[in-house]
């Protein structure tokens, strides 16, 4: 679904962690029926729950590096880093060192003031816009996004939504967001998807994810 | 990974360093004189025998022997000497002292040649007023059918031996001159020096004694042994040698126990701060594989971050040892006769270096295993 926005919906505990954990291939699922994944269309398919039981996590890397963007909900920026260089760290990983991104996403997310300050120097909400960035800097096909916005003041998160919306929007791009706050997805024009776990047998979680488009 | 790391590796370090330094410079410059003092390696013959060349060739080719040469009778081993060049005028009685290249009493001193040159003990130098380079008289004399012969030999000093190499009037002379001399003793002519004579005895010449010196202090019970089977009469320091070996063997025993558990000690410290440096960085390293890093580039991080970690920090430790060393060597240097108490050998820094990049590099190896086997999502959660 390019282009798509979705927003999965849930107390903290209800799986959304795992669901974008398992969905940006970092969390290696128990067991699953049907994962593939296409980047950009149905012929460009890659079978996620082959790749894991081939123990082959390079594939997994490339395909994170190449496809996907990350926002947690802490920003994940690498501390001894400054801005520009935590920007540039996605893009320079597929393209190798050289050109400056940075620059660009900065003015995009109102940053550009920030660039070469450390992470510890910015407020939550500049590292917040700091994560974005950098996860649409190697210009993924899928942002995923783990509540992006819990730990920013409702004004500024309305703020950081928009632009994030804004962008994907602009740039094509599937947006993936797990939050609590129901109205603010919806306000954003999210689609809301139910996802269902199966909590008979905590050891083995199943989700069941269903989606009117 | 940050400078502290690099400091408090090198504190643990240094004080490794220092007690090895010490071990060395205790044992190998202190001790290691005694080992060589010629008076420990010497072994004398108890009595008078006949030795000859045939001997002689086979004790010299035993490895455990540093020295041999030929002794002839004491009586006729002694020559009066007269310096040539001052006033003194003094006439001093000297032994003669049989020697040549590698005399460990000589110690590195020129050894003396020929006919012409000799070395003097400190003693009759300091009575006849001479000092190397100097030119002395020798005087012999014998009785011939009656007649008293007096021949005059000029000599040449060429080296002063210390007062602890020989305590008494002595000369140290060639083999050529040491025959020549009881030849004439004997009464008999000596080509050479064209002193007149009875005609020399044909065949190979045998000796009344010797002057043996040891390999090292532990070749000297071996080599008395092997003196004493072939019914030589010897005396040797072998109780003393004993004192210095046990005294050398404690002491090393000793040390090495110390600087066995410092340097595990040190193993373990190094090797749990790189642990726990690799472990501090988890969520950093899952934030990376999330980016899409592969596992296997980035595990080599934080090892090659150690190993740089364990070369810096042995560096400042390596420097810090060079001005204690100075210290305490200057400190002491009173005490040991200017010898160094401190003291390392570039193959101990170089054992100090391998042992700090082993030790980084396992832990490092079993931190980077872990982490790359910790699935990204769990550090991820670890706000």
């Amino acid at each position: 679904m390019p282009g798509a926005k979705l927003a999965f919906i849930g107390e903290s505990g209800s799986g959304k962690s795992t669901l974008l954990e398992l969905l940006a291939m970092i969390l290696r699922p128990t067991e699953s029926d049907v994962f593939s994944f296409c980047p950009r269309s149905q012929d460009d398919n890659h079978d996620i729950v082959a790749a894991w039981q081939a123990e082959d996590v390079d594939l997994l890397s490339d395909l994170r590096s190449r496809h996907i963007g990350y926002v947690l909900q802490y920003g994940g920026l690498l501390p001894y880093l400054t801005v520009r260089e935590n920007i540039n760290l996605s893009w320079r990983l597929l393209h190798g060192p050289g050109e400056d991104v940075a620059e660009h996403w900065a003015t995009r997310l109102r940053i550009a003031a920030q660039l070469d300050k450390r992470p510890a120097e910015l407020s939550v909400g500049q590292r917040q816009r700091v994560a974005i960035a950098r996860a649409l800097a190697h210009n993924p096909t899928v942002l995923i996004a783990d509540e992006p916005t819990a730990a920013i003041d409702p004004l500024n998160a309305e703020r950081i939504m928009e632009l994030m919306v804004g962008l994907v929007d602009e740039l094509g791009v599937t947006l993936i967001v797990a939050s609590h706050a129901h109205q603010l997805m919806q306000r954003a024009g999210l689609s809301m998807i139910d996802h269902r776990i199966d909590a008979s047998d905590p050891k083995s979680m199943r989700v069941t994810v269903s989606y009117a488009a | 990974m940050s400078a502290c790391f690099v400091l408090s590796l090198s504190a643990v370090l240094l004080p490794l360093l220092v007690l090895f330094g010490l071990k060395f410079g205790i044992i190998g410059n202190l001790l290691e004189p005694i080992k060589q003092d010629p008076r420990y390696l010497q072994i004398l013959p108890a009595g008078s025998g006949s030795y000859g060349p045939d001997w002689f060739e086979a004790m010299s080719a035993r490895s455990d022997v540093a020295f041999i040469v030929p002794r002839t009778r004491a009586i006729a081993a002694t020559m009066r000497l007269r310096a040539q060049d001052t006033d003194t005028g003094r006439i001093i009685n000297v032994e003669l002292i049989p020697s040549a290249t590698g005399d460990p009493v000589l110690n590195g001193l020129e050894p003396p040649q020929g006919y012409e040159t000799v070395a003097l003990s400190k003693d009759a130098a300091d009575k006849l007023g001479v000092s190397a380079g100097d030119t002395l008289e020798g005087i012999l004399s014998r009785t011939l059918g009656g007649e008293q012969q007096t021949e005059l030999l000029p000599l040449t000093v060429t080296a002063v031996a210390s007062a602890a190499a020989f305590a008494r009037d002595g000369m140290f002379v060639s083999n050529d001159l040491l025959v020549a001399v009881e030849d004439f003793r004997d009464g008999r002519s000596v080509g050479a020096l064209g002193w007149s004579g009875a005609t020399a005895t044909e065949g190979p010449r045998y000796f009344a004694g010797f002057r043996l010196y040891a390999r090292s202090i532990d070749d000297v019970a071996g080599l008395r042994d092997g003196l004493m089977k072939q019914g030589i009469d010897v005396r040797s320091r072998l109780a003393d040698i004993e004192l210095v070996q046990s005294l050398d063997r404690n002491l090393s025993i000793v040390f090495w126990i110390i600087a066995g558990i410092a340097a595990v000690g040190y193993g373990l410290a190094f090797g749990s701060s790189v642990w726990a440096n690799i472990d501090r960085k988890r969520r950093d390293f899952s934030v990376l594989r999330l980016t899409g890093f592969r596992t296997r580039g980035i595990v080599w991080f934080p090892i090659l971050q150690a190993m740089l970690t364990g070369v810096l920090g042995w560096l400042v430790a390596a420097l810090a040892y060079f001005v204690v060393q100075a210290a305490l060597n200057s400190l002491f240097a009173d005490n040991v006769g200017g010898a160094s108490v401190c003291r390392l050998l570039p193959v101990h820094f170089i054992a100090s270096l391998v042992l700090t990049l082993a030790a980084a590099s396992i832990a490092a190896a079993l931190g980077g295993r872990r982490l790359a086997r910790l699935e990204p999502s769990l550090a991820l959660r670890e706000a």
